[in-house]
């Protein structure tokens, strides 16, 4: 493959760097326990933050009295929603495709007036240590006035139900509503006549799913540390993957000219959505600047689950898909219902889109609503939204397979969407790889070899899963040493090895050897502004940045080196790192001698931006076996194969690695991580005991299979490989279950308790 | 209260002024610097801030601060030989077997603990001295890999 | 955190002396004492330390076959103890069932005891073998059956000033086996939602010539199955029976919803853990020649 995505041919260079399992250049440092995350950092006088949290999840603060944790010997400042100013509704920052509604972010960090959930902060304090600042928090003096929580979507959506926010009125329904609602708005994807289509197929399915509130699971809690110097200006090092999104969203908060303000992002001890906004950061820079000292700011693991951050939505979906005598798909409709927690959400757009991508199908209606209910406000998780609707739809195309007594991946394959079929919203689909993806299955051991017998039953389901991804813009610039060496900058935060793989795209371009390449993290002071490490973009955005900021340094260092051999820089060729003469033979100079030559002549810098690149939709389909305890409910995870169109994978170990731990998440999202509220909206299993991540002992090892159709127009043709992996996870279980067992499982997480009831019948 | 706490750590004996609270997690985090041990929930739960205590893997958070006076801790800052790495850690590097970071300095404790007693383990067997240790990145797989090649070259 | 004494005594003796102190508590390994004292669900001004106390953290073995585990002693050692392993299997591996490793590399058979949670895994193979508590206080040393400790979740019969110092193992008469399961949604790091201890004793002619059946985490504290105990009794094991033992416990049980699972899944595991260990007790015990 070249670097344009063409298949390689005998012309086109080979890659040295590229495309080589290479082990993190960042790995020592790792697993010496010497990578500094923001917890490890001290500072001389720092002092520790806590914050106080609402106990209740609906409930008007009438008053908050800080005088007595003010006298604590030891406190040095305490702040509440009057030490930041207010921020209109609507007040926006740019971020992406949608951009963040700054309202919202306020109300993350430190809520006003109301409380929409439990554990949202309503006071801050600093002190000396910990412990001093834990025994303030107890003097901080709140009063509230209670209202009715909402504790699910069922109270959300009733007609009488308590409203959260008088402010929402359903967007997307005409006329526009007159009275306030839960429901903040609506969206319909619709071709041709989905009912009608539906009363006239031959075989139809649907499946009616809950999806429980889940979280990312990062290990790395929140924490930040900031400080404030004599000047006034604020330095942020944080846990975070976007630096100049929050330094955005801390400007904003505190109304801080950017000028007085920098982020410096550390190593991130996991993201994976959840690390976008802040939850904390703006509060930490405010007591720094009323107390004059360091202040760091960590976060329990309890704070983390009980409202301290934003975790994945829960949704409520319906689906029912029909099909033809030949087995092809005539209608897909959807209700897509969203538990956004407590201040309103996104469309459900993208999910609703994702859901129904990788099937061709002539008749569509879609219908998705974005709901408050008094938890958490939820935030990104790995292709957000994926998960959930993967669970519903791919078990509804499974049910439909079954019915049809055609099998499940031969249903795949007669419906799957190819390159220029039509995507939900009406456009023709780039080059995808799904159909390659498909006849690999076929040909593979995983779906060709027997199920071996087992105690219980056994069963092999099979998913597909996209995720459309995003580009939004990323900047990087590389500066030439005294010796020659290209010197990374990036704008991008390293949330999956991105120091890596970005330096083995500088070193494939320039013709060098990894470890002649350096690479660092901007903090937001020192590259051009970058969108934050989401969305499967930074390893595509910043390639594309970075073959541009290399192309721009050796065209300054060609014509240096012209100037140097006297000739025209045309006359030049240049290979790993030398310039030579295509005239003169033997005529040549390296680029450690040139810049030994000229440095004093000036500063080398290429310089590359990448915004509205091409997507690099991502796409995947799983085969996973599993074996169901029909007394206990219980089921094992026996093998997990993942099959990914990754366009080029510009470090295998790397992708592999993205793939396997996302199939993980899936897994523990799909049989035992669900957030269980009470009819309050506290919750009930805020530690990781009870919020059951999957140990070692609960997965198998996961294979990878790659396969690489490569995005046109996008250098070396690279996709997004993030988040699709998690899409399919729960959708492949819930087939292998009903495979196995004749029974579909309408709850994720399907915990033992849930399959068993699934089994017996029950609930 | 403030109390001193002497103890061997990394086989120097240090002797700190600490809080009669603190946590052995604390303590060495906060008071003597070794920040390579983690805090990913302060309950048990996680295993991030995996230390050996008189050659046992502990969970730092879980035990206080004074109930190490006179013991002999070893953290991920003690496992290198110098520039050397211990073979569970070159293996990770070289498989992959981490990526955010966060939890690898516990999975590193708890591997070795494994092969100090155990120089030949099963797949299952080195799945079970990790699963005190979650991990979020990985899914495992060349974390297993990793500990098993290690196993393989220290034999 | 409520601000502490920390005490290490070399005795027991001198740990029942600090125990005298006025609120005060026992520190053994400190995996449920330490994070309840962090969360304020537990007070204590002082901390008594077992750990460094020799007498507590031995296992021995007693003239006439029986055990005594100090109260202290670490999990792990009384996983690894070869005389456990051999002859009290069940109990070896209940305390492999806490936690992970790092917790049983700390964690205590008298911690696991005398924080009386009903889901302890190490008590029911206790209950199951008879063993006795040996208490030490001001008054003196007693002694009583593990299974009579237990008043209440959290709750022991153990007054202020005493400790518990070791538990004594009997013998395991010849043609018995024991085993305990648990219940958990993943395979370690978990509580159990339900857990069933069974012992089984034959006679010459392979009937139930005894049994004990201890519950976790489906009452306020273990519990027996007294009702299902007594339906196996001068039966023949047979595949039928222990599904009807299993029945009979599960609706003794008093289980409790909580977020870890429901009352009636709780009973329902009851029936299918009790069913389990005693049919793998005739595994056992087949194995040994005492059943046909
Ligand atoms: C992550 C994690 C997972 C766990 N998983 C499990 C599990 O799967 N199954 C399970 O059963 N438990 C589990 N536990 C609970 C705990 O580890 C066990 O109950 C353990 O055996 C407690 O022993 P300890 O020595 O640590 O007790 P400590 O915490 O030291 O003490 C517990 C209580 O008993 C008292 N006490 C201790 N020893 C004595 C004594 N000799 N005399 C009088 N009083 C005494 C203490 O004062 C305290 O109130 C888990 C804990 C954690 C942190
Ligand atoms: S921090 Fe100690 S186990 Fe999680
Ligand atoms: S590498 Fe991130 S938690 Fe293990």
């Amino acid at each position: 493959m070249d670097k344009l995505g063409r298949p390689s041919s005998d012309e086109a260079p080979r890659l040295e760097v590229l495309g080589k399992p290479l082990p993190r250049i960042d790995a020592r440092e790792r697993v010496t326990g010497e990578a500094v995350y923001p917890a490890d950092l001290m500072r001389p006088g720092m002092v520790q933050a806590k914050i106080k949290r609402s106990p209740h999840a609906h409930a008007i603060i009438k008053r908050i009295d800080t005088t007595r944790a003010d006298a604590l010997p030891g406190v040095v400042a305490t702040v509440t929603a009057a030490d930041f100013p207010e921020l209109p509704i609507g007040t926006m920052i740019p971020m992406g495709e949608t951009g963040y509604d700054m309202w919202m972010v306020a109300q993350i960090n430190m809520a006003r007036r109301k409380v929409h959930w439990v554990g949202q902060p309503i006071a801050a304090v600093a002190a000396v240590d910990p412990h001093v600042a834990e025994a303030a928090l107890a003097l901080i003096d709140v009063e509230y006035e209670l209202l009715p929580t909402v504790p699910h979507l069922g109270v959300a959506m009733a007609p009488d139900a308590p409203v959260l926010h008088e402010h929402v009125f359903t967007k997307g329904v005409e006329p526009r509503p007159r009275a306030p609602s839960n429901v903040c708005s609506r969206t319909v994807i619709s071709r041709g006549d989905a009912t009608g289509a539906l009363k006239n197929a031959t075989a139809t399915a649907s499946v009616s799913v809950a999806v429980d509130t889940a979280h990312q699971g990062y290990l790395e809690p929140q924490v930040v540390l900031a400080e404030v110097d004599a000047n006034g200006f604020a330095t942020v090092w944080a846990s975070t993957q976007g630096q100049f999104t929050t330094e955005l969203m801390v400007g904003r908060m505190l109304d801080l000219p950017l000028s007085k303000l920098k982020v410096v992002p550390l190593e991130i001890g996991g993201g994976f959505g959840g690390k976008i906004a802040i939850h904390g950061e703006a509060v930490a820079v405010r007591l720094a600047q009323k107390c004059r000292r360091p202040v760091k700011l960590v976060f329990t693991r309890e704070e983390v689950l009980q409202g301290g951050s934003g975790p994945a939505a829960g949704a409520l979906i319906d689906i029912a898909v029909g099909a033809d005598t030949d087995g092809k798909l005539t209608a897909i409709e959807g209700t897509y219902r969203v538990d956004a927690g407590g201040l309103p959400g996104m469309s459900p757009s993208l999910m609703m889109q994702a859901s129904a991508a990788l099937y061709q199908c002539p008749h569509l209606n879609l219908v998705g609503y974005d709901i408050v209910t008094n938890k958490p406000r939820t935030e990104a998780y790995r292709g957000p939204g994926g998960i959930q609707v993967a669970f519903a739809m791919e078990q509804a195309m499974d049910a439909l397979s079954q019915k049809l007594g055609v099998d499940p991946l031969e249903f795949r394959k007669r419906n799957a969407s190819v390159t220029g079929s039509t995507m939900p919203i009406g456009t023709p689909f780039p080059a995808i790889g799904l159909t390659t993806i498909l006849e690999c299955i076929g040909e593979h051991a995983c779906w060709r070899d027997p199920l071996p017998e087992g105690r219980f039953p056994r069963g092999r389901g099979l998913a597909l899963g996209y995720w459309r991804g995003t580009s939004m813009t990323s900047a990087a610039h590389i500066t030439i040493s005294g010796d020659g060496r290209p010197m990374i900058t990036m704008g991008a935060v390293d949330i999956s090895g991105t120091r890596t793989t970005m330096a083995q795209v500088v070193a494939e371009e320039f013709g060098l050897p990894l470890g002649d390449v350096h690479i660092q993290t901007a903090d937001s002071k020192s590259a051009g502004y970058s969108d934050p490490a989401a969305g499967s973009r930074v390893a595509r955005t910043t390639t594309a940045a970075l073959v541009e900021a290399s192309a721009d340094a050796l065209q300054q260092l060609r014509v240096r080196a012209a100037l140097r051999l006297q000739c025209s820089p045309a006359d030049l060729v240049y290979s790993s790192g030398r310039f030579s003469s295509r005239l003169a033979a033997g005529t040549s100079i390296t680029l450690a001698e040139l810049m030994q030559a000229t440095l004093t002549e000036g500063a080398i810098v290429g310089r590359g931006t990448s915004s509205n690149l091409p997507l690099g939709v991502e796409i995947g389909a799983h085969v996973c076996d599993v074996e169901v305890d029909t007394d206990t409910g219980q089921v094992t995870v026996l093998r997990y194969t993942a099959f990914q169109d990754v366009g080029l994978a510009l470090n295998p170990m790397a992708v592999e690695g993205q793939i396997e731990g996302s199939v993980v998440q899936g897994l523990g999202w799909a049989l035992t991580e669900g957030f269980d509220y009470d009819a309050d909206g506290r919750l009930r299993n805020a530690s990781l005991l009870d919020y059951r991540l999957p140990t070692a002992l609960d997965v198998p090892t996961i294979d990878a299979v790659i396969i690489e159709t490569p995005v046109p127009g996008v250098p070396y043709g690279v996709r997004g490989v993030g988040e699709v992996p998690i899409v399919p996870v729960a959708g492949a279980v819930a087939n292998a279950i009903a495979r196995a067992t004749g029974t579909r499982v309408w709850q994720m997480p399907m915990t033992p308790e849930r399959v068993l009831n699934a089994l017996r019948g029950r609930g | 209260m403030r109390m001193m706490i002497t103890c061997t750590v990394n086989g120097e004996e240090r002797t700190v002024l600490a809080d009669t609270r603190d946590t052995l997690l604390g303590f060495l985090r906060e008071r003597l610097g070794f920040t390579g041990t983690k805090e990913g929930c302060g309950n048990g739960n996680c295993g991030t801030c995996t230390v050996l205590m008189d050659g046992a893997a502990v969970n730092a958070c879980l035990v206080l601060a004074q109930e190490a006076s006179e013991s002999e801790i070893v953290t991920i800052e003690g496992i290198a030989d110098g520039d050397k790495l211990h073979p569970i850690q070159e293996a990770l590097v070289a498989h992959g077997g981490t990526q955010c970071g966060f939890c690898t300095p516990g999975i590193v404790i708890s591997a070795k603990a494994l092969l100090d007693s155990n120089p030949d383990p099963s797949e299952a067997e080195i799945r079970h001295a990790v699963a005190g240790n979650l991990c979020r990145c990985t899914g495992y797989g060349k974390i297993v890999e990793a500990i098993a090649a290690a196993a393989a070259q220290r034999r | 955190m409520q601000d502490f004494e920390y005490h290490r005594p070399k005795s027991a003796a001198a740990a029942v002396e600090a125990l005298c102190s006025g609120e005060a508590r026992v520190l053994a390994g400190g995996t449920d004492l330490i994070p309840q004292l962090r969360e304020g669900r537990r007070l204590a001004r002082h901390l008594v330390d077992l750990k460094r106390i020799p007498e507590l953290t031995a296992i021995v073995a007693l003239p006439g076959g029986a055990i005594s585990i100090g109260a202290a002693a670490t999990l792990t050692s009384i996983a690894q103890h070869p005389s456990i392993a051999a002859h009290y299997p069940s109990i070896a591996q209940s305390a492999r069932l806490v936690g992970s490793l790092q917790v049983q590399n700390r964690a205590s058979l008298g911690g696991n005891i005398c924080n009386a949670a009903p889901s302890a895994d190490a008590v029911p193979p206790l209950i199951c073998h008879e063993a006795r508590a040996t208490i030490a206080g001001r008054s003196g040393q007693r002694e009583m059956a593990v299974g009579e400790l237990f008043r209440g979740p959290g709750r022991t019969l153990l007054e202020a000033d005493e400790l518990l110092t070791a538990i004594i193992l009997p013998p395991p008469p010849t043609r018995s086996a024991a085993r305990y399961l648990r219940f958990t949604p993943r395979r370690e790091m978990d509580i159990a939602i339900a857990g069933a201890g069974v012992w089984l004793s034959l006679d010459t002619r392979g009937s139930v010539a005894a049994a004990r059946i201890v519950l976790a985490s489906v009452g306020p504290t273990p519990m027996r199955a007294h009702a299902a105990e007594a339906a196996l009794l001068g039966e023949q094991p047979s595949k039928a029976l222990l599904i009807e033992a299993g029945r009979i416990a599960a609706g003794e049980s008093q289980p409790i919803s909580d977020t870890r699972g429901s009352a009636d899944y709780r009973r329902e595991l009851v029936s299918v853990l009790t069913k389990r260990a005693l049919s793998d007790c005739c595994v056992q015990l087949k194995a040994e020649g005492a059943i046909a």
